[in-house]
């Protein structure tokens, strides 16, 4: 069935007898104002067949140009990194990001090795990770479309209070941002949602409590607007790239001959009806 | 290769497909095709497996192939892209744009606008791909005091003349607010496509005297708010008769129509990535659109792999 779709689009798109049927006999000029011209009534036109053989090969001009650069690119970006064995993805349409949840761990993790303390809570912008992570053998190349953006790891002194604001402005500005080191449960009606934020091994945050928090320049300098984190002190961009960070977790798991699998879900519980109304800015404050 | 009949021409494929054709019984003098894209992003090869749907879709030779064949067999043709041609894959990262540009111009590509993805690199690496670009940047509503030499690339509009009608074409681009850093739109400032566009639309229209007006527009189709998206410039501009989309990677499977104070407005997007090819066309009287239909047309080697 798919494969008749297809086929039938195809036709569509290279038929020169594409249009014909509403070409009819002319009719005197007409002038641009449509408002003095309004448009005819709709009328659905007849249907015909009529034989087409197709076949969409590669241009050569094209390939003339991209073969030495394919060549390059894969010298490179095909390197194996570590196994997936179900792939990694961001969620769709209110399920939760694992992928974020992925990325976020290794952010607090790297980051920590970086500073030399604990970093409790790391924030990134799902519009930041482009790709899901395919199941299978992934490529330096699969990382690169995940984290395409030259991004840097960056780290600031907190407050609990700045924590929740940050987690929560995720939410109303952009639907869901994933973090980690928190666990949120969204409830009640959408003009007055309940924001549950705790620690992840659900000890309430307290509201002046010092946090030192992981992110990226492109967040921590207004990109996706959340606000929390310019009250940040300390900013230090430590200079790693975000991808670079993906890729050495992913040389770390390989060197230790172990798969990367999904973090647990169960981090963000939100109804699919107040996932709808954040993604739709329609979520009371 | 297998000989397949298929349901081929546009009023067997809107009438299979339940796709509403408005049609009149006189008065189409001319026809009119739009190919386009959106949000690309440096997907240059096509997806590879482990991709859901996308797999094994789009990819810049296959589509320039399907380009060519559709120039060859269809008189009038426009091929248009909707921004967001940067970022997405190690393509960008190592040839930072120069390569898109370069192979879309082989494509032939007649206009493009800019997205905000493209502001990646800066202003000035933006420039330094431009210049293997060998078509337009469509944009009316980036003032460009600060960064003058994007501003001479920029262009607010554009005629292509047909035998016996002629298309204007512009281009608006999305608010660089919490998109795009500071420091990579140097220069450029972002004003509102309400202001800008209708003096544009004013000029296509009654000065021009354009058959089609088309906007390229990098808003986003539907944004769930009170931002400018695709949804709301229809109605709040009047007189475009084509909205070619992008920014949201909304796939649509056919053209929303959208009635506004001077007709209806055709809004299109085909996804992202290079995995579709839009297709609108256009049975023209002058300065009217007598019919007019849509569908994205999937950049997959299904055809070849029929052979």
């Amino acid at each position: 069935m798919r494969l008749e779709i297809s086929i039938l689009a195809l036709a569509l798109a290279l038929s020169p007898l594409a249009c014909q049927k509403a070409m009819v006999a002319p009719k005197p000029s007409s002038t641009i104002s449509q408002s003095e011209n309004p448009r005819p009534a709709p009328q659905l036109l007849q249907a015909q067949t009529m034989g087409v053989i197709q076949d969409f090969l590669d241009d050569p001009g094209i390939m003339t140009i991209l073969a030495p650069k394919q060549a390059e690119i894969k010298a490179t970006f095909d390197l194996p990194l570590c196994a997936c064995p179900k792939g990694l993805f961001r969620g769709r349409n209110g399920e939760e990001n694992l992928l974020g949840y992925w990325v976020t761990d290794i952010m607090r993790a790297r980051a920590a090795l970086l500073i030399g303390r604990p970093v409790k809570f790391a924030l990134t912008n799902s519009g930041g990770l482009r790709a899901n992570l395919p199941a299978g053998q992934l490529k330096v190349s699969d990382m690169y479309g995940v984290m395409p953006f030259e991004n840097e790891l960056v780290t600031l002194e907190m407050t609990g209070q700045d924590v929740m604001d940050a987690v929560k402005q995720g939410i109303l500005h952009r639907g869901s941002e994933p973090s980690s080191g928190v666990k949120l449960v969204l409830s009640g009606p959408v003009d007055k949602p309940e924001f549950l934020i705790t620690w992840e091994d659900g000890a309430a945050i307290k509201p002046d409590e010092p946090v030192t928090v992981a992110t990226t320049d492109y967040l921590y300098n207004g990109g996706d607007s959340i606000p929390a984190l310019k009250k940040g002190r300390r900013p230090f961009t430590t200079g790693v790239s975000m991808r670079q960070m993906l890729l050495d977790a992913c040389g770390d798991l390989a060197k230790a001959g172990k798969p990367l699998e999904a973090p647990a879900l169960g981090r963000y519980k939100i109804t699919p009806e107040l996932y709808n109304a954040a993604r739709d800015h329609k979520l009371g404050h | 290769m297998e000989r397949r009949h298929f349901l081929s021409s546009l009023g067997a494929a809107a009438a299979a497909s339940q796709l509403p054709l408005r049609g009149d019984a006189g008065g189409a003098t001319s026809r009119m095709t739009l190919l386009h894209t959106n949000d690309t992003h440096s997907h240059i090869e096509p997806f590879g497996p482990g991709n859901g749907q996308a797999s094994g879709k789009g990819g810049m030779a296959r589509r320039a192939s399907m380009v060519k064949q559709a120039r060859a067999t269809i008189p009038n043709v426009l091929l248009l892209d909707a921004g967001d041609t940067f970022q997405g894959t190690p393509y960008f990262n190592q040839y930072k744009g120069k390569l898109d540009f370069e192979l879309m111009s082989k494509v032939g590509y007649d206009a493009s606008t800019l997205g905000n993805h493209d502001f990646d690199n800066g202003v000035d690496m933006l420039l330094e791909a431009m210049e293997f670009a060998k078509f337009p940047f469509l944009n009316c509503n980036f003032e460009c005091k600060g960064a003058p030499a994007l501003g001479k690339r920029l262009t607010p509009w554009i005629i292509k003349e047909f035998p016996g009608f002629k298309v204007g074409l512009t281009g608006v681009g999305v608010d660089f607010k919490g998109l795009v850093s500071t420091e990579n739109h140097k220069g450029v400032d972002w004003i509102s496509p309400e202001e800008t566009l209708k003096p544009v639309i004013r000029q296509l229209r009654e000065v021009e005297k354009v058959d089609l007006v088309v906007l390229i527009s990098h808003l986003g189709y539907d944004l769930h708010g009170d931002a400018i998206d695709d949804l709301h410039i229809a109605k709040l501009v009047p007189g475009m008769d084509v909205i070619i989309g992008g920014h949201s990677h909304t796939f649509l499977d056919q053209p929303t129509k959208i009635q506004q104070d001077l007709g209806e407005t055709h809004i299109f997007q085909v996804g992202w990535g290079g995995i579709n090819l839009g297709r609108m066309d256009f049975a023209l009287s002058k300065g009217q659109v007598r019919a007019a239909s849509g569908r994205p047309v999937p950049v997959s080697a299904l055809a070849a792999a029929a052979g």
